[in-house]
C-alpha cells in the first residue's frame, strides 16, 4: 500500500491523531480502536473530529475539506499500525449516518486495489459480512490485515 | 533575494505512526464510548466471513 496520507501521531497504537488540511483549514481528527468482542477478537474503529475550542469530539461534524480519500488512506495506515501491534484481528467500521457510510463505501471502492494489497475487506449487509464488491451498498465494513 | 521558507509537509507515503506522548487516551470519551456500545451490539449479531448464519 502506497497511498498519500497525513502524518499521524499515537502514544499507544490504539488512538491516533492527525490534521485534515483543505479549504476549511486544519481539522483535528482522531481514530480509535476499541475491543468490542472477544471471540473472534473484533475491534471497533471510530473516526471523530475534535473541536479546536472545546476539545470535544464529534462523529457528526461535516468537515467538507475536500480530502476524503487522503483521510481514508490515513485511516487505512492506522489500521496497519494497530494490527502490527495488537494482531491481525477483525476491525469493524460504520459511518455515523447512512450518508457517511455511503461516502466511506465510495472511498473504499476507489482505493480497493491498493487497500486489498494489505487487507481483506468485507461489506456488511443485514448482519452478514461479504467480500467487498464495488457498486454494492453496505451497512458497515469489516477489515482484517492479511 | 527574499528567503523562501519551505513549509513542512503534512502528507507522507508509506505509513508509520509518529510516537508522541502528547496523544491522550480517548478510552473514556463519551462519543467514542457510545459508538463502541452501538458497534458491540451490531457485531454481536454479525455473521463473519466463512461462517454460517446462525
Amino acid at each position: 500500500m502506497n497511498l498519500p496520507h497525513y502524518n499521524y501521531l499515537t502514544s499507544d497504537f490504539q488512538a491516533y491523531e492527525f490534521y485534515s488540511e483543505g479549504p476549511k483549514g486544519q481539522i483535528k481528527k482522531v481514530v480509535t480502536f476499541s475491543r468490542i468482542r472477544d471471540y473472534p477478537p473484533t475491534y471497533n474503529l471510530t473516526l471523530v473530529d475534535v473541536n479546536p475550542i472545546s476539545g470535544l469530539t464529534s462523529d457528526l461534524a461535516i468537515s467538507d475539506n475536500g480530502d476524503r480519500d487522503i483521510i481514508l488512506a490515513t485511516v487505512a495506515y492506522t489500521v496497519k499500525d494497530f494490527s502490527a501491534h495488537y494482531g491481525n484481528h477483525y476491525i469493524y467500521a460504520e459511518g455515523s449516518t447512512p450518508v457517511r457510510t455511503r461516502l466511506y463505501q465510495m472511498s473504499i471502492a476507489g482505493l480497493l486495489e491498493e487497500i486489498s494489497i494489505d487487507f481483506d475487506v468485507y461489506g456488511v449487509i443485514e448482519d452478514i459480512a461479504y467480500p467487498f464488491q464495488k457498486n454494492v451498498n453496505y451497512d458497515a465494513f469489516l477489515v482484517k490485515r492479511k | 533575494m527574499p528567503a523562501i521558507k519551505k513549509a513542512k509537509s503534512n502528507i507522507s507515503y508509506g505509513g508509520g505512526a509518529i510516537v508522541s506522548s502528547d496523544v491522550k487516551s480517548y478510552a473514556n470519551d463519551p462519543v467514542i464510548v457510545k459508538k463502541n456500545e452501538e458497534a458491540g451490539i451490531a457485531v454481536s449479531k454479525l455473521t463473519l466471513p466463512g461462517t454460517k448464519k446462525q
